[in-house]
């Protein structure tokens, strides 16, 4: 019973969470199932029969999900080229591939203003080239969220399959070459399976990200709405806290479904060995 | 007939250090060659090579009648064993069995019939469902075996295959891979740095030493006739001495110095021209107490004895079933091993004689 003391060193962390954290999500949860003391699905089935709501609702899966695939498919390769290089040029690969964390999503939010706007610099670029006769409308549209939320995300895809590919034993892809796998199916048979791990981590990340951001879709999104710029709404500007908290209470049950999807699939998934 | 020939190979990591260089060897067809050598020589080099994990700087590699130096490994259809098995964690035992058979496009029921033949050769039959995790170590050894013999390769290559095993498993492993290696006539490539392994399961033993082979025979000729020093020292010859004159009589090599000489018929393991150097084993080397009443001096030939030299006892070690003794003499130390019941006490003066036959000449 000597490492007693170890749970009061726990103390503080479990205070601070309880109060400030459990509490205020179970008091907000609790608050949309009562309207005037009455117990009542009213909040939910006022939310879901709205058009306008589902809608935004939808829109936020879709640029969720757009953007989960989106890093999948740009990062994949990255992390299996980084991961095949020698220590020193992977560490710098690698914190290159980390820097745009390091600066604010306010600030890198609003540089895609620049890249994107009707006369911004792709615009007029592609215009220079004569690729096209009118500037895009890209900015304030769920594209230009979605751009905002790769560039934002992308590194933590490539950290999290950096991290599974680096442990795969190079033994392993000697092995399948010497019984005839190209580079390619090296690749799909041996790579890709053992790396699903760092995937699906990467992937609840970026979907769970996607769908709480604020500062991205209110700087890149213009009057297109998605579920934390609408709550947000909801709570300051009309201060209706009820939507709020159901719309809170949504977002929490949508990101846990697809906590528990995703950890399901990489159950079946997992590598057994 | 020759099978694989590599001609003046040259092998580096980096661009200035050769591990490697103008290395050849020839393997027959049918054959079980092993690499045997001290760590750091080249015989994981070597055995990449061959595999085509590794690119020659220079020379020729020819398998078959035909030039393999740029052939791909994925096209070279060779077998390699890896000393950490590399079994795809992901794959049943089956399917791992089975990876290149898909590759090769194999129909099911062929894969499903040439599997479970091979999975029946290395006893592993009835765990086709189960995961390598699953297995022992010597099990996962099977398995890696059994997947590279199923593609049916060309040449099988092994990289000290056993060294993670425990003794025993070890004894009963080598014999397995022997026994299928010449069940199946697979020519074959082992690397390890057990020498009883290589010498207990190949047709010919390559001693590598600072990437040269320095001699390629048999192993009961290398156990017996060792070529070179290194190889003697590397097989339990440690006792060397070194004339300054050598004279060839008739069926015999007179060897002399300034205070000795000694005579060596001539048989398998003097016929190195030249050579003034011989090697024999400690427990060949005779040892008797040395009479007090004869004086010592030293001058064997001019003595009855021949190759007697006379010496007194500095260090004995207790080995279990003998003694070993360093004795010191006019022509430096020399190590001998004596089955006794009671040890010569340090000081002892005696006498050895080092019989003819034993003695080998090495360059
Ligand atoms: N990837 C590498 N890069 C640079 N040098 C290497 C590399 N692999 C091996 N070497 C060097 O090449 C030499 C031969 O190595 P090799 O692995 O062939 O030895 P080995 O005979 O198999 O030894 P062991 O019995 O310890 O396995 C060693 O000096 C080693 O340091
Ligand atoms: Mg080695």
């Amino acid at each position: 019973m000597k490492k007693r003391y170890v749970y009061w060193l726990m103390l503080p962390g479990l205070l601070f969470l309880t109060l400030f954290m459990l509490l205020p999500i179970i008091h907000t949860i609790g608050s949309t199932f009562f309207q005037e003391g009455q117990f009542t699905f009213e909040g939910y089935l006022h939310f879901l029969r709205d058009r306008y709501y589902v809608d935004i609702l939808l829109t936020t899966m879709q640029v969720s999900l757009v953007t989960t695939m989106a890093c999948i498919v740009v990062g994949f390769p990255v992390a299996y080229h980084i991961s095949m290089l020698s220590p020193r040029k992977k560490g710098f690969l690698l914190a290159l591939a980390i820097f745009p964390l390091l600066t604010s999503s306010v600030v890198r939010s609003f540089s895609w203003i620049i890249i994107l706007g009707k006369n911004g610099l792709l615009n007029s670029w592609l215009v220079g080239l004569g690729l096209i006769d009118q500037p895009l409308e890209i900015l304030y549209t769920p594209t230009a969220v979605m751009i905002g939320l790769i560039h934002l995300f992308l590194p933590l895809l490539i950290i999290s399959l950096v991290g599974v590919m680096e442990n795969i034993d190079p033994d392993l892809v000697k092995a399948a070459e010497s019984l005839g796998s190209s580079r390619f199916t090296v690749f799909r048979k041996v790579i890709f399976p053992l790396s699903i791990p760092g995937l699906i981590l990467g992937s609840i990340l970026i979907f769970v990200g996607s769908m709480t951001a604020y500062t991205t879709p209110t700087v890149l999104g213009g009057k297109k709405r998605v579920i934390a710029t609408f709550l947000y709404q909801n709570a300051i500007t009309l201060n209706d806290w009820n939507s709020a908290s159901v719309i809170a209470t949504i977002m929490i049950v949508i990101t846990l479904l697809v906590i528990g999807l995703m950890t399901k699939m990489s159950h079946k998934f997992r590598v057994k060995g | 007939m020759t099978l694989l020939a590599l001609e003046n190979v040259s092998v580096a990591y980096d661009h200035q250090h050769y591990i490697l260089r103008d290395f050849n060897l020839n393997i027959e067809r049918g054959q079980f060659i092993s690499l045997l050598g001290p760590s750091g020589c080249g015989k994981t080099t070597t055995l990449r090579l061959i595999a085509g994990f590794l690119e020659a700087k220079s020379g020729q590699f020819t398998f078959n009648g035909k030039n393999y130096t740029k052939v791909p490994v994925n096209k070279r259809n060779f077998g390699f064993v890896f000393q950490s098995y590399a079994l795809f964690p992901h794959l049943s035992i089956f399917e791992n069995v089975a990876f290149g058979l898909r590759l090769r496009k194999v129909s099911d029921s062929e894969i499903a019939k040439r599997v479970s033949r091979m999975l029946e050769i290395v006893s592993l039959t009835g765990y086709e469902k189960r995961f390598p995790k699953e297995l022992s170590g010597g099990q996962k050894q099977r398995v890696a075996i059994a997947r590279a013999l199923v593609i049916e390769p060309d040449l099988l290559l092994f990289d000290e295959p056993l060294s993670n095993l425990d003794a025993n498993l070890r004894v009963n492993m080598r014999v397995e891979i022997r026994r299928i290696q010449q069940e199946l006539g697979i020519t074959t490539v082992y690397v390890s740095h057990d020498q009883e392994e290589c010498f207990s399961i190949s047709d010919q033993v390559a001693i590598m030493n600072n990437g040269v082979i320095e001699q390629l025979d048999r192993p009961s000729t290398i156990f017996k006739y060792p070529r070179t020093e290194f190889v003697a020292k590397f097989i339990g010859f440690s006792n060397f001495i070194e004339f300054a004159y050598r004279e060839d009589r008739d069926g015999e090599i007179w060897l002399k110095d300034k205070a000795t000489s000694f005579r060596v018929p001539k048989h398998a393991g003097t016929d190195k021209s030249g050579g003034r150097k011989i090697a024999i084993r400690p427990e060949d080397i005779n040892i008797t107490a040395d009479s007090p009443f004869i004086p010592s001096t030293g001058q064997i030939d001019t003595g009855k004895e021949l190759n007697q030299v006379a010496g007194a006892v500095m260090v004995s070690t207790f080995l279990g079933r003998s003694y070993q003794y360093v004795v010191r003499t006019e022509m430096g130390d020399f190590t001998v091993n004596r089955e006794m019941e009671e040890p010569y006490a340090n000081g002892q003066k005696v006498l050895l004689t080092f019989p003819g036959d034993k003695l080998v000449i090495v360059n």
